[in-house]
């Protein structure tokens, strides 16, 4: 299974935990820097060796493999979340067949009888792949607009 | 304090008149509801007798107010690494309750924790998380400090002020007591504070296995995640001091997927060790049958250094451990845990240090610090910080259920009901005895399915909740001579 046969189109419909990952290419990288408040002036506030997330294919495997367990209490009962994908913008990738898709998230999460919620802001940056049939997700990076992340854990895919 | 009867070490020592003369309690007789010091006179003979502790610690309003003071007004709190601020002029911001410090080292090298609030009208000089810089401007009107802490200028001094302000009295205030112990740095509110030695006492033994392994030391890899839990902060110290039953059902999608070892009752295989002050840790070798690899898997030349740098009896503790679990009173935790970064590659160690930081009764924020050592091989340090990050922090697989669970607890701890609830604390009654034949200082026991480690936490939190601070001592000088630490 592949993306198709545009871009997202497929994660944009509701999928199994085991479809998520049939969207994605072998080389995954699946990132969510860590930032730090900074003066103006510093070259960035993203922090060098340390992320909230750093998944490759395995990785994400593990993920939904443990969600098919018995015991991944995090996500059982599963949240109530939506992922809010506005402002898309598609360019030519690095290599040939590939695109970068630029798109701003807006996660939002609610879990047991508890009408509080989370909501998760960030900027997404995909890397998809055309490959035969569709197109593959090979990275995303995800930009939280959060130095302090104010969900309790990331147990979901942003 | 006699400590037979239940297993907890003596607090003699931590009784010391040295814990009296914290912040005042603003006029209360003693500063506390007859509530709750009848909870807590009921709560230190619970502990002692029935092995319980009154649920509704985790989640009151009150006992936060109070905390705030009588614990993290007197401990010694975990403020920053060394590596953290390795050059002159680095600086990270920390706090100890709402309380925030600037900690630095400065031009000389040496460190420093400054109240982060200017003199003048209160601002914060920092309000970034971190950086470089020789000297603080403060934004509202341009009072100007050096990273020692000394006020050196300040706009329009002679239209303004005549030239008369005496900038020597007006430096940032230091916070009252600052020490390191092997990198990390920790901080005191409270002037008379017994020495950080005495304070972590025999747990240094123990921190030591984990601080003291290699010739270069350890350094924090990037910068902790923060993160905030709608969980009372006990639960994850209380959690890292001696928990190694919840491992079972917990963490059971890790032994099922091979993250962790392929025997549910992997924690079970260690020892339960406390010492005075409410510290305490967990120490656990492979389950039978189930060789891992000595050392916690750590690399060849840190198993060098380390055999060369500690005790024989630090080194026999140490060889056949996989995973070390610890909290050092208040809220301070150490994970160093044989574990693989997914279901299908080998397991790699890894360390680190967590902050159960208090926001209210029911919330915390969590910082969670990866460390490695510096002289560990690149090829370790990548894997090690794969295994860190794949199980615990923000998205960890581990760590994401630990925090469903607190703040599961809070939850349903937040009501009146809740009061009437004591927390069972009885595992190992009748089953464990002290292990007359450990080589290391404190109570130990001979199996990590105890929770004497927790109520030790809990006597020594209930016994600093008891006691009223006594009235701070009159004409405090208006500068405090600057806390420093020597680089040593």
């Amino acid at each position: 299974m592949t993306y198709e046969p545009e871009i997202s189109d497929r994660e944009l419909r509701e999928i199994t935990d085991r479809e998520w990952l049939d969207l994605l290419a072998e080389d995954l990288r699946y990132l969510v820097p860590l930032r730090v408040t900074r003066e103006r002036e510093a070259v960035s506030d993203v922090i060098v060796g340390m992320a909230h997330q750093d998944d490759d294919w395995d990785a994400m495997e593990m993920r939904v493999l443990r969600l098919e367990t018995e015991y991944a209490w995090a996500e059982d009962p599963p949240s109530r979340s939506r992922h809010y994908i506005t402002n898309i913008r598609v360019a030519p990738g690095d290599e040939a067949g590939e695109y970068t898709v630029k798109s701003n998230l807006l996660l939002y999460r609610t879990r047991g009888d508890n009408p509080v919620y989370d909501i998760l802001p960030g900027q997404r940056t995909d890397t998809l792949r055309r490959v035969e049939g569709g197109l593959l997700l090979a990275k995303r990076v995800v930009m939280l607009d959060h130095t302090t992340v104010m969900t309790h854990n990331l147990a979901l895919i942003m | 304090m006699a400590a037979a009867s239940n297993g907890t070490s003596s607090g003699a020592n931590g009784t010391s008149a040295a814990l009296h003369g914290g912040p005042a309690d603003n006029g209360a007789v003693d500063g506390l509801s007859p509530q709750l010091r009848a909870m807590l006179a009921q709560g230190k003979d619970d502990v002692r007798t029935s092995w319980t502790v009154p649920a509704k610690f985790f989640n009151d309003p009150e006992v936060h107010a109070v905390e705030r003071k009588r614990v993290f007004g007197r401990a010694w709190v975990f403020l920053a690494h060394e590596s953290e601020i390795a050059e002159p002029g680095d600086y990270v911001v920390r706090y100890i309750s709402e309380d925030q410090f600037i900690v630095t080292r400065d031009e000389a090298g040496e460190i420093r924790a400054h109240f982060n609030s200017c003199r003048h009208r209160g601002m914060q000089m920092c309000r970034t998380e971190m950086g470089n810089t020789s000297h603080y401007r403060c934004p509202y009107h341009g009072w100007t400090y050096s990273n020692k802490g000394n006020l050196v200028g300040v706009p329009a001094g002679s239209e303004a002020y005549g030239n008369k302000l005496k900038k020597s009295d007006w430096g940032l205030r230091s916070i009252p007591r600052l020490d390191t112990y092997k990198g990390l740095i920790f901080g005191s509110l409270h002037a008379d504070a017994d020495p950080l030695e005495d304070y972590l006492g025999d747990m240094r033994f123990y921190l030591d296995l984990v601080l003291d392994r290699s010739d270069a030391g350890l350094e924090v890899m990037g910068a902790p995640q923060r993160w905030v839990v709608a969980s009372n902060w006990k639960l994850g110290a209380d959690n890292f001091i001696g928990d190694a039953y919840h491992t079972m059902m917990t963490h059971r999608s890790m032994v099922e997927l091979g993250l962790a070892p392929p025997d549910p009752k992997f924690a079970l295989y260690g020892e339960h060790v406390h010492t005075e002050h409410g510290h305490g840790l967990g120490i656990i070798g492979p389950p039978p049958g189930i060789p891992l690899p000595e050392f916690i898997g750590l690399p060849e030349n840190i198993v060098e250094s380390l055999q060369r740098r500690l005790t024989p009896d630090q080194v026999e503790i140490l060889r056949p451990v996989a995973f070390l679990h610890g909290t050092v009173f208040p809220n301070l935790s150490i994970g160093n845990f044989l574990m693989s970064k997914d279901h299908v590659s080998a397991p790699s160690p890894f360390l680190t240090l967590r902050l159960w930081h208090p926001i209210s009764e029911g919330k915390m924020e969590i910082w969670s610090f990866f460390l490695v050592e510096k002289d560990a091989p690149e090829e370790f340090k990548q894997e090690s910080y794969l295994s860190y990050l794949r199980t615990f922090g923000t998205s960890g697989a581990f760590e994401q259920d630990d925090a469903e669970n607190w703040q599961s607890i809070t939850k349903a701890l937040s009501g009146e009901f809740a009061r009437g609830q004591e927390m069972n604390y009885q595992m190992g009654m009748g089953v464990h005895e002290p292990d007359q034949n450990w080589r290391g200082p404190g109570v130990a026991y001979p199996l990590d399915y105890a929770e004497a480690n927790q109520r030790n936490f809990h006597e020594y939190w209930m016994q600093l909740m008891s006691e009223a601070p006594v009235p701070p001592a009159p004409s405090a000088p208006a500068v405090t001579a600057p806390a420093k630490v020597e680089v040593k």
